[in-house]
C-alpha cells in the first residue's frame, strides 16, 4: 500500500481519540454543571415552569386645585387576583374565607376569572395590611392567587369634591386585568382616558407555589405610562369654606363663583355631599342606604345638575330684554305697585307694596308689580332669545358631569305644553319674576352675573387649567348701555336702605352686586337665590342657593357675601376697596 | 458468509444501545403518539440498509463510488429549487420526506475515501483539484439551501479525513487558513494571533516565497472582507450566531430553544424525573423535542446517569469505528471508516453540545436518535460500512 504507512497512523488514532475525549470531556463538565450544580434551579424552573404576564397598573393621574392642593392622588393598597389556570377550585371557600367574602362573591369573581384563565383577575381589591395578611401568609397554600400591590384612588378633600370629581371603581370590562380603575362619574368618568394612563405587563417566571422565582423581559414598552395630572381652576380652600357655610344652614345649597374675566370657575359647591372614598373598593350596603334615605339626597349635585326656579334672580334677565325690546326707559315708571296686579282677570302677587318706581327701584327692592305691568307689552319669544344668548335653557359646559340645560320656555313650548291657545300672556307675567315654567342652575346664574359685569364680554368657562376653554363663548343680544342700567340696580339693591341685599351685605366695605331671589315651591318653603358679582377689586360672579331656606335676601345674602369674601381673600389678596 | 473475522460485537452493543435509547426517547417526547412506529418502521428499514451495508464487498462500493456523486449532488440541486418543511430542507417525494444533506454527507464520506489515498501519494495528483471542486460543490449546494451547519460539518469531515489520510496539522492549517482569516474577523487581537500563526506554519514549513505572499495576501484580504460579507448573511444565521454568543438576550424568541432545552436537561438532576415523566416536553415548552432537542427529553428523563451513559456509548461506538479504521489494511476502507467516526463525533459533539447551551443550533441530527428517515437510513448505513471494514481488516 502506497502513501500511507502503517507505522504513521498511530498518530492519526491517538489524536481522533484524544479529540473525542476533549469534546467528551467539554459536554460532560457542562452537564456536571447544568443537572447537579445547577440541578435544583432548574428542576424548580421546570416544575411549574410558568411564564405569566401580570399588569403592572398604571398610578390614576392626580387632580389639584389651582393652587396645587391635591384633591384626589393615589396611596398603595393591596389586591388578591386569581390566575384559573393555576388556581385549585377546591380552595375557593378557603380564599373567600379569608378575604371575608360570601361564597356567591367568590364564585361569582372566579367565574370571571375563568373567561381569561391565563391572566390575574381581581377578586378582591383595595385592601389594607390587616385584612390581607391572612391571605398573604396562607399563599403558599395557594397556588394561583396573587397578591399584589395597586394604586388606590383617594379623595384628600373629601366630600367637597364628590360631585365635582365623582370616584372610580375597578374596570368592569372583560378585558380588566389586575387593578384597573375606571371612573364611574364625575370628571373621573369624563376625563378616564386622560387620568388612567397605561398599564404595564412583566412577565414572571413562578414556581409551583406560585413564588414568582424570576421575571422576564422587562422592556421600556411594558413599564407603566402614569396618567395626566390634572389641575382645576377651582380653588379647594374656597370651596371646602362655601360648604361649611351652606353645610352651616342645616338645608341643602349650592355655590358658584367664578373670574368673570378669565372664564374660570373658582367654585362649585353643593352640600350636603357624601364621602367619595366610601365608593372605592364597593361601597357597604350600610353606608350605600344611609346616602339613599337621608332626605337631603347627597348624591344630587345642586350647583349645576339641578334647575330650579330662578324666581326674581331672573329679573336680570326680565330687566334686559325690557330695555332692550325698548318696553322700558331707565326712568320711565309705570302704574304704582299697589301689592298685586290684575291681568286677564287674574291677580298677579307682588310681595309687597312698593309705589311708583323705575327699573333701578324695581330691580332695588325686586317689585314684582313693575315687571307684571311691563312684561305685559312685550313678546315671550324675544325673552327667550336674550336669556338664551345669556347662557341660560342649555348646557354652558362640555365638561361638568351630568350639567342640565334648566328650561327657557317660548311660545313653541308653551304649544306644546298647553296647546295653542290653552296658555296666555299671563304665563309671561310669571316668568318675568322667574316662575312658571322657567329653570335655571346655580352656575347658570352665576354665568348671567359674569355676562352682566364683564359687559357682555365674558370668556368661555374652563374648568381644566391649560385646556382649552370649556363652554362656548357667550354673546348675550345685550347692549352696554342696558349693562350700566343693570349695574346701577344691583348696586341700590345692596347700598339703598330699602334694597332686598342691603340688611346682609350694605355693611360690607366690598362694592358687591347683587339680585336676591325667593322662588316659591311647592313642597314647603321658599328656595333662596342669590347671585351677583363683584367689578373692582376682583372680578368675581357669583351664585348661591340654599333649597327650602326662606327669604333669599335675609338666607343667602349673608352666605354670599361670606363666600365672596372668602374669594377676594383668597385669590385676590392685592385687591384693594 | 465471506471470509473475515467475527462481528465486532461492542460495536454492534453500542448500535443496538442507541438505536433503543433513541426509540424510547421518540416515545417519550411524543407521549405515546405515532411518531415511535414510524420510528420504528424507519429502524426497521434501516436494519435491512445495514445487513446490506454490513456484507456487501467494500470493493464493490471503492468502485461504484463515483457513481454515488452525481444522484447526490441532484438530489441536492432538486431541494434548492423544491425544497420544503420547515427551513426548506425536504425533498418531499409522494409519502417520502428526504433530506438531501443527510445523503449527501454519506456520499461525501464514500467520494473522499475513494479519492484521498491517490490524492496523498501522487498517483492522481491532478484530479486533486477534481477531487476538491466536487467536495466544494456538496458543500455549496448544502450551504445554499441554506444549511450552514450541515455545510460546515460536511467541511469537517472532509478535513478530518484528510489529517486521518495523511495531510498533517500544518498543511490543513494552511488548507482552511482563509476560512480562519474570516472567523478571525471578530476582533483584532484574533486576526493578530491568526497571522502569526499563519507566519509560523509558513517559516516550518519552509514555503517558498510565492507561497508567503500569495498566502497572506489572500488571508488578510479575506479578514478584511468578512465584515462585509457578515451584513449581506440571511438575518436568520445572523439571529442564529448571536442568540448562541448571548442566548439571554432574546428568552423569548430566538433564545427560547436553548433556554428551554437547558431547562429540560437541568431539570433532569442526577438520577432523572423518570422515564416519560419529564415535564417540559408534556408542557410544550421544549420546541422540536422529538427532533433536533432529542437529548434534553432523554436528559430530563434519565438525568446525569443516563447522560454520561448515553455520551459512554457514543465514545464507544466512535472509538470502535476508529479502531476498525486504523486496523483496516485497505486505504479506502480505513479513510472510510475513519469518516464514519468523525461524522459521528461531530454529529454528537455539535447536537449535545447544542442541547446543554454550548453550541449554536444547527439543526445536526442526535445520530441514531434523532426522529427521522433520512439520517437513520444513513448512519446505519455507515456504521454497516465501518463494521464491514472492522470484520474484513485484513483484506485490501
Amino acid at each position: 500500500m502506497r502513501g500511507i504507512e502503517r507505522g504513521g497512523r498511530e498518530w492519526p488514532l491517538k489524536s481522533m481519540i484524544l479529540i473525542l475525549l476533549a469534546l467528551f470531556t467539554v459536554l460532560t463538565v457542562r452537564l456536571v454543571y447544568l443537572q447537579l450544580v445547577r440541578g435544583e434551579y432548574y428542576s424548580t424552573l421546570a416544575a411549574r415552569n410558568r411564564i405569566r404576564s401580570v399588569a403592572v397598573p398604571a398610578p390614576r393621574g392626580v387632580v389639584t386645585d389651582r393652587s396645587g392642593e391635591v384633591i384626589a392622588d393615589n396611596e398603595p393598597a393591596f389586591s388578591v387576583a386569581v390566575i384559573h389556570s393555576e388556581f385549585d377550585p377546591a380552595n375557593s371557600w378557603a380564599l373567600a374565607e379569608l378575604l371575608s367574602m360570601s361564597r356567591q362573591d367568590m364564585e361569582e369573581r372566579l367565574d370571571a376569572a375563568m373567561q381569561s384563565p391565563y391572566r390575574a383577575i381581581v377578586v378582591r381589591e383595595d385592601l389594607d395590611l390587616i385584612s390581607v395578611a391572612p391571605v398573604a401568609e396562607n399563599s403558599y397554600r395557594l397556588p394561583g392567587v396573587i397578591v399584589s400591590v395597586t394604586p388606590r384612588r383617594r379623595y384628600r378633600l373629601g366630600s367637597s369634591f364628590c360631585h365635582l370629581m365623582g370616584y372610580v371603581s375597578l374596570a368592569d370590562s372583560a378585558a380588566r386585568y389586575q387593578g384597573e380603575l375606571t371612573g364611574v362619574t364625575g370628571l373621573e368618568r369624563i376625563l378616564n382616558d386622560r387620568l388612567m394612563g397605561t398599564p404595564g405587563f412583566i412577565r414572571e417566571v413562578v414556581d409551583a407555589y406560585g413564588r414568582v422565582v424570576d421575571t422576564f423581559g422587562d422592556s421600556p414598552e411594558s413599564t407603566p405610562v402614569p396618567g395626566e395630572d390634572i389641575s382645576l381652576t377651582i380653588d379647594a380652600g374656597l370651596q371646602v369654606f362655601a360648604d361649611s357655610v351652606l353645610l352651616a344652614t342645616g338645608h341643602p345649597g349650592a355655590a358658584v363663583v367664578l373670574d368673570w374675566s378669565t372664564g374660570e370657575l373658582l367654585c362649585l359647591s353643593s352640600v350636603p355631599g357624601f364621602d367619595p372614598n366610601l365608593f372605592i373598593g364597593g361601597i357597604s350596603s350600610r353606608d350605600w342606604n344611609a346616602i339613599l334615605s337621608n332626605p337631603q339626597k347627597p348624591l344630587l349635585n345642586r350647583a349645576w345638575s339641578t334647575a330650579y326656579p330662578p324666581a326674581s334672580t331672573f329679573k336680570i334677565v326680565t330687566a334686559a330684554w325690557l330695555l332692550e325690546k325698548g318696553i322700558v326707559t331707565a326712568g320711565y315708571m309705570p302704574d304704582p305697585c299697589f301689592g298685586s296686579v290684575s291681568y286677564g282677570g287674574n291677580v298677579f302677587r307682588c310681595w309687597g307694596i312698593h309705589g311708583r318706581l323705575d327699573l333701578e327701584e324695581a330691580l332695588t327692592v325686586s317689585c314684582d308689580s313693575y315687571f307684571y305691568r311691563t312684561s305685559q307689552n312685550g313678546n315671550m319669544d324675544d325673552l327667550a332669545l336674550i336669556a338664551r344668548s345669556m347662557g341660560l335653557g342649555a348646557r354652558l359646559t362640555d365638561v361638568l358631569p351630568g350639567e342640565a340645560a334648566g328650561v327657557v320656555p317660548d311660545r313653541a313650548m308653551m304649544n306644546e305644553l298647553y296647546g295653542a291657545g290653552g296658555w296666555g300672556q299671563g304665563n309671561l307675567l310669571n316668568i318675568s319674576i322667574g316662575q312658571g315654567e322657567l329653570l335655571t342652575t346655580p352656575l347658570q346664574m352665576a354665568v348671567v352675573c359674569g355676562l352682566v359685569a364683564s359687559r357682555g364680554d365674558m370668556p368661555e368657562l374652563s374648568l381644566v387649567i391649560g385646556d382649552e376653554p370649556c363652554g362656548e363663548k357667550l354673546e348675550p343680544l345685550v347692549s352696554t348701555g342696558t349693562f350700566d342700567e343693570l349695574d346701577r340696580g344691583l348696586r341700590s339693591a345692596v347700598t339703598r336702605r330699602n334694597g332686598t341685599l342691603h340688611l346682609s351685605m350694605g355693611a360690607s366695605p366690598i362694592p358687591i352686586r347683587a339680585k336676591s331671589g325667593t322662588a316659591e315651591t311647592h313642597t314647603g318653603e321658599d328656595h333662596a337665590w342669590v347671585c351677583g358679582y363683584v367689578l373692582r377689586p376682583a372680578p368675581v360672579a357669583y351664585a348661591v342657593f340654599v333649597e327650602h331656606a326662606g327669604s333669599g335676601g335675609a338666607v343667602a345674602g349673608p352666605l354670599a357675601l361670606a363666600i365672596v369674601e372668602k374669594t377676594i381673600e383668597r385669590l385676590y389678596p392685592d385687591a384693594q376697596w | 458468509m465471506r471470509s473475515g473475522d467475527r462481528i465486532d460485537l461492542l460495536l454492534a452493543l453500542a448500535l443496538g444501545v442507541l438505536l433503543c435509547i433513541g426509540l424510547l426517547s421518540v416515545y417519550s417526547a411524543d407521549s405515546g403518539g405515532d411518531l415511535f412506529y414510524r420510528q420504528l418502521a424507519v429502524v426497521a428499514v434501516g436494519l435491512v440498509v445495514f445487513t446490506v451495508a454490513y456484507n456487501i464487498p467494500l470493493r464493490m462500493i471503492e468502485e461504484l463510488s463515483p457513481f454515488v456523486y452525481p444522484p447526490v449532488a441532484a438530489l441536492l440541486v432538486l431541494t434548492m429549487f423544491f425544497g420544503q418543511g420547515p427551513a426548506g430542507r425536504w425533498l418531499v417525494i409522494g409519502p417520502v420526506n428526504l433530506q438531501a444533506s443527510e445523503f449527501a454527507k454519506t456520499a461525501l464520506i464514500i467520494v473522499s475515501a475513494r479519492w484521498l489515498p491517490g490524492l496523498k501519494s501522487g498517483a492522481v495528483r491532478r484530479s486533486g483539484p477534481i477531487f476538491l471542486g466536487g467536495v466544494a460543490i456538496l458543500v455549496g449546494l448544502t450551504v445554499l439551501q441554506p444549511d450552514l451547519g450541515t455545510g460546515v460539518a460536511m467541511g469537517l469531515i472532509v478535513l478530518g479525513m484528510l489529517y486521518w489520510g495523511g495531510f498533517g496539522f500544518r498543511w490543513i492549517f494552511l488548507f482552511v487558513s482563509p476560512i480562519l482569516a474570516a472567523v478571525s474577523s471578530i476582533g483584532f487581537g484574533w486576526w493578530l494571533l491568526f497571522t502569526l500563526l499563519l507566519c509560523a506554519v509558513l517559516y516550518r514549513d519552509r514555503a517558498p516565497a510565492w507561497k508567503w505572499v500569495f498566502l497572506t495576501v489572500l488571508n488578510t484580504a479575506v479578514a478584511a472582507l468578512t465584515p462585509v460579507a457578515w451584513n449581506l448573511m440571511m438575518p436568520y444565521q445572523k439571529a442564529r450566531l448571536t442568540t448562541f454568543l448571548d442566548p439571554a438576550q432574546d428568552p423569548q424568541g430566538a433564545g427560547w430553544n436553548i433556554i428551554q432545552s437547558q431547562v429540560a436537561v437541568g431539570a433532569g438532576r442526577f438520577y432523572g424525573q423518570g422515564f416519560l415523566r419529564g415535564t417540559q416536553k408534556t408542557l410544550a415548552y421544549l420546541p422540536a423535542r422529538h427532533t433536533d432537542f432529542i437529548f434534553s427529553v432523554f436528559a430530563e428523563e434519565f438525568g446525569f446517569v443516563g447522560s454520561v451513559f448515553l455520551l459512554g456509548v457514543y465514545a464507544l461506538l466512535i472509538w470502535r469505528i476508529l479502531l476498525a479504521a486504523r486496523r483496516s489494511m485497505n486505504p479506502f476502507n480505513s479513510i472510510m471508516a475513519a469518516g464514519v467516526g468523525i461524522y459521528f463525533l461531530i454529529h454528537v459533539f455539535v447536537n449535545i453540545g447544542m442541547a446543554v447551551g454550548i453550541m449554536p443550533v444547527t439543526g445536526l441530527p442526535l445520530p441514531l436518535m434523532t426522529y427521522g428517515g433520512s439520517h437513520i437510513f444513513t448512519e446505519m448505513l455507515m456504521v454497516g460500512l465501518a463494521l464491514n471494514a472492522a470484520r474484513n481488516w485484513r483484506s485490501w
